[in-house]
């Protein structure tokens, strides 16, 4: 009983147009779920450091609530809890705006903003204490000494952690077909479902997770060079 | 040399294997002593736990014991997911699927079926508030179904300017219709009459059929002596009136669905 390997079956006529819809909303999951996990990554590490401990306790919860949570549960929570709480014109837009992948962001987003608030954290106290008084002492205030002298070193020392953060996010889109979100795995299913060509359908999406994830880790080390500081 | 006597072992073993996969399957289900039917396990009340002794038991289940009655070996069930079902098959890993398995012409190209043993209507639900009374008020509008499963395929078949949003389960599909996030979930009629009648959020059914499904019991293609004995089987059991009991045990009356067989258990033409 010979298998017989049959990728042109799956990537011909509509099937590759699938493949392709579910590529782009793919990178288009995580692009959205990436902007969003950085900014608000860098406002919660930012609040973190302010002097007042309910905000501490706020972000250090905010912090265990998404990494302790399976993402899977974030997003149901997201797709079936939240907009059930908002009011009935905003859950109707929601509905009628492609509400699936909005939500499926911001699930992805905001539980990927946890980790890399702790990555940047991280960067941030591997700067010495000492630059930012200096800082202080010359005149810089809170923001200026953050802003001009800690955060881009901090930042820098964060790259590779950040890219990691965002290859995970990028193979965590995957989650999103839960809630009938038609990125890659959605489609490449779907595919299956209609060819029976297990095999062939996955392999497919396999190879592209695989090109798109060597991309992002290209870019990585890319810019890991292209940062580097000048010590002296 | 050890390398051509290793390759050697390698070449007899795989003309083992092939030799015996070639071999007839109801033969090597009779040398196993077991039938092995793969049943979905999550439909009621075609093959669903028992609440009490927590046995998988239905309509399928039923169906599926009197094929291994017939062959004269004890049935073991094996729940799979709707989507696992065909590859489950074709893998080898259950002999036969009773599992809601409707029949379409992609299906037939990979799978056997048997004579049809269910006529499934393939009905639409929606909630009151949509106002949609027919299958063509869905043009253009949103409807879910269950991933892999045949009322997708006839949702695109039919509707085809409809978007299809498919989900992993029914609870899902349903509490998508539920909370608007679509206008409509395509499924066979009886699971849609119960979700209708759970329902907190007013919702009909729509009267007239989407299509109209028969199930077969699914078989690996080419197993000709397998397959005339299901045949034989499904045939004697309904002249003898054997379905229309097992029929009425789980939708006739004193059930909650109360209806009567209005299909033959015959050949599906495709």
């Amino acid at each position: 009983m010979g298998y017989v390997f049959d990728l042109g079956s799956v990537l011909s006529g509509k099937y590759l147009d699938w493949f392709l819809i579910g590529i782009a909303t793919t990178l288009a999951l995580t692009a959205v779920a990436w902007c969003l996990a950085m900014a608000m990554g860098i406002v919660l590490t930012l609040v973190r450091m302010i002097p007042f401990p309910p905000l501490g306790w706020f972000v250090a919860l905010y912090v265990e609530y998404h990494r302790n949570v399976p993402l899977l549960v974030q997003i149901f929570l997201w797709y079936f809890g939240v907009p059930s709480l908002l009011p009935r014109p905003a859950r109707q837009w929601i509905n009628a705006h492609h509400g699936e992948f909005l939500l499926a962001g911001i699930a992805l987003g905001l539980a990927a903003a946890a980790y890399v608030a702790e990555d940047i954290r991280s960067g941030i106290r591997s700067i010495p204490k000492a630059q930012y008084e200096a800082a202080r002492s010359i005149g810089f205030g809170y923001l200026g000494a953050m802003g001009y002298v800690v955060l881009p070193q901090a930042l820098r020392i964060s790259v590779p952690p950040l890219i990691n953060q965002t290859l995970l996010l990028f193979k965590n889109t995957s989650l999103a077909m839960a809630i009938g979100v038609g990125e890659l795995t959605y489609r490449t299913r779907e595919v299956d479902s209609y060819t029976f060509k297990t095999f062939e359908a996955f392999a497919v999406a396999t190879v592209v997770y695989l090109v798109i994830s060597f991309g992002i880790m290209a870019l990585g080390s890319w810019s890991g060079t292209r940062l580097k500081l000048e010590t002296r | 040399m050890k390398l051509f006597s290793v390759l050697g072992l390698a070449a007899v073993f795989a003309a083992g294997i092939a030799g015996a996969a070639r071999a007839d399957q109801l033969a090597d289900i009779k040398a196993r002593g077991k039938l092995i039917c793969g049943t979905l396990g999550t439909s009621e009340p075609f093959s669903f736990q028992h609440p009490q002794t927590r046995e998988i038991v239905g309509y399928d289940v039923d169906i599926c014991k009197k094929v291994a009655d017939a062959v004269g070996v004890p049935l073991e069930l094996k729940t799979i997911a709707v989507e696992a079902r065909i590859p489950e098959l074709l893998q080898g890993r259950v002999d036969i699927l009773a599992a809601n398995l409707g029949y379409t012409p992609e299906r037939a190209q990979q799978i056997d079926f048997s004579y049809s043993y269910f006529v499934s209507q393939q009905k639409l639900l929606t909630t009151k508030e949509t106002g949609i009374t027919t299958a063509e008020g869905f043009a253009g509008k949103k409807i879910t179904a269950i991933k892999g499963s045949s009322s997708e395929q006839g949702v695109r078949r039919l509707i085809p300017t409809a978007e299809t949003v498919t989900f992993q389960d029914t609870s899902s599909a349903f509490l998508a219709l539920a909370q608007d996030k679509v206008d409509g979930f395509c499924a066979s009629e009886l699971i849609l009459v119960k979700l209708a009648k759970q329902s907190k959020v007013p919702m009909v059914v729509i009267e007239k059929s989407l299509f109209v499904e028969p199930w077969g019991l699914g078989l690996r293609k080419g197993e000709t002596a397998f397959k005339t004995l299901v045949n034989e089987t499904l045939a004697k059991a309904a002249g003898s009136g054997e379905v229309d009991k097992t029929f009425s045990k789980w939708f006739g009356p004193g059930t909650a669905f109360d209806i009567k067989r209005d299909y033959q258990i015959e050949e599906i033409k495709g």
